[in-house]
């Protein structure tokens, strides 16, 4: 579904990917863990095409979209989540919402909102409140809902742990992961946190120093104790 | 007493137009979130258009659509030829490129208009409305102003609360980023309030132009108002330009009456600067909404 070949990102002399290659499939979640810096976020902007990568491919559904504009490669199916709980404060959570599919068909804007409110009830009772009124794991259910709301063939979602109550954090990975599997979406989950995103996840990915340095199925990864010393730090 | 009601009627006429300012320097700081000087420049200029319509076919009504039409080609032209390239410099460079803009717009209606004082005659009658038995400050054209002003402030409220393009031009204001991954065009988006932005002052430049002449400098003074309300309003207020502009119209009126006209650009700016000290979000605006 999504595939990167020989990615690389640079800031100026620091290179922040250098020659990644990752494919994510349909149906599951691929995680990709590291410590602080170790280019996860970049990865997922250069996906998202928040960052033109310097040299190397994104292949989305066959096509290579490195280098096009963030709001085309979102109605492409490509949708991100980004770090730090991306809602609108100033917006309703209605609003938020609509925003993330207004380009589409007001019928099949509807069908994926009766979708949100069905894996995330709380959004549905919220719905006229405004953004900032709600709790950080409300807000992170609100950023994933508005993703969905472009009916993405893949999700890509940024450090969703980050500053939330690990029990909440799991629940909204346990959703995400069932959705993936009951719909045929491709999840790219990058996480700090790599104990829960290695239970929810089929495949994991190893990064640091933005190089993949072990890639394969998820357990196999969070029961390799010296890779866990090594680049995971516990 | 008489007097007091007689100066604060005779203020609503002149507070809507610069409301209508005010909105304009708001539009254009919610879609880009930087100060458009150059906004009075482009009502004049759209003035003098009207009023060369309206002197040769004599139809108000055509003179105001066109300037309409106008105002919001001329927002978005200044947009890509002067904010655009500056702006992705430096902010503070883009704003004092609207200065720039706003003397060669002068400069430019002096050339094609010239710069003697042009008369500008309204659609209704501008004389005092006579009601029980004395004459008020009111005049039917005075209506009109306010009832055009309620109506385009309704029209702009529904079209950032209710539509689609509303919604996508508040996103694109607030965090433009987050837009884009939503699937947002956000440089269109930035363009409309310009456009939208064009098209409303050139709405308030026709509509206080027969008030008193028009002439490539005639504006000036409304800039130093329109800013004062914008500013009080808290900026990225639209309710809060409304209030500000007619507050501002109604004390500029009380100052002019009761001593001299010439003190109510002093009086503005000393509210101006009160409002910096003592609340420097400004009265409508939430925190932090000013800083750039």
């Amino acid at each position: 579904m999504l595939e990167t070949v020989d990615l690389c990102v640079s800031f100026g002399a620091v290179k922040a990917l250098s020659g990644m290659n990752l494919t994510v499939p349909r149906g599951e979640v691929t995680a990709v863990i590291g410590a602080n810096g170790a280019g996860k976020s970049t990865l997922m902007r250069a996906l998202a095409g928040l960052v033109t990568p310097q040299s190397g491919q994104v292949l989305f559904d066959g096509r290579s979209i490195a280098g096009n504009k963030p709001e085309d490669i979102v109605r492409n199916g490509l949708a991100l989540v980004p770090e730090g709980r991306s809602t609108i404060p100033e917006l309703t959570v209605e609003e938020n919402l609509r925003l993330g599919g207004l380009w589409r068909d007001r019928s099949d804007r509807g069908a994926s909102k009766n979708l949100v409110f069905d894996l995330f009830p709380i959004l549905g009772d919220r719905a006229s409140m405004r953004a900032d009124t709600l709790s950080g794991g409300e807000r992170q259910q609100l950023a994933i809902g508005r993703a969905l709301m472009s009916d993405p063939k893949c999700l890509l979602l940024d450090e969703p742990s980050l500053g939330l109550a690990p029990l909440i954090v799991t629940q909204i990975l346990e959703l995400v992961s069932r959705l993936a599997k009951e719909t045929n979406l491709a999840v790219l989950l990058v996480e700090q946190n790599a104990v829960t995103a290695l239970r929810v996840a089929t495949t994991g990915v190893v990064l640091n120093l933005g190089e993949v340095v072990k890639s394969g199925p998820a357990h196999e990864i969070s029961s390799d104790e010296e890779l866990r010393h090594a680049y995971l730090g516990y | 007493m008489t007097n007091f009601i007689d100066y604060l009627l005779g203020g609503f006429s002149n507070g809507a137009v610069i409301a209508l300012m005010a909105l304009a320097l708001v539009l254009v700081w919610r879609s880009t979130r930087m100060v458009n000087f150059a906004q009075v420049g482009q009502a004049m200029f759209t003035t003098y258009v009207a009023l060369t319509i309206q002197q040769s076919t004599g139809n108000w009504l055509l003179a105001l659509v066109v300037a309409i039409g106008a105002g919001a080609i001329l927002g978005v032209i200044v947009f890509f030829l002067v904010i655009r390239p500056v702006k992705n410099s430096d902010s503070t460079g883009a704003i004092i490129a609207t200065f720039g803009v706003l003397i060669a717009l002068q400069a430019g209606a002096g050339m094609i208009w010239g710069g003697d004082p042009q008369g500008f005659i309204p659609p209704v009658d501008n004389a005092g409305l006579e009601f029980a038995g004395r004459i008020w400050p009111i005049s039917l054209y005075d209506i009109l102003v306010l009832s055009a002003t309620a109506a385009l402030v309704i029209g702009l409220t529904l079209l950032f609360t209710k539509t689609s393009l509303g919604l996508s031009m508040r996103a694109s204001a607030f965090n433009p980023e987050v837009a884009r991954l939503s699937g947002v065009r956000v440089n269109r988006m930035l363009i409309s309030g310009w456009a939208i932005a064009g098209a409303t002052g050139a709405i308030g430049g026709v509509l206080i132009a027969p008030a008193s002449t028009i002439s490539p400098n005639s504006f000036d003074i409304l800039l130093v108002f329109a800013f004062t309300a914008a500013v009080i309003g808290g900026l990225d207020s639209l309710i809060g330009a409304v209030t500000f502009g007619i507050g501002t119209g109604l004390v500029i009126s009380l100052v002019s009456g009761y001593s001299d006209s010439g003190n109510a650009p002093i009086v503005a700016l000393v509210l101006l600067a009160l409002n910096l000290l003592l609340k420097p979000d400004g009265v409508f605006g939430h925190h932090g909404a000013r800083s750039v």
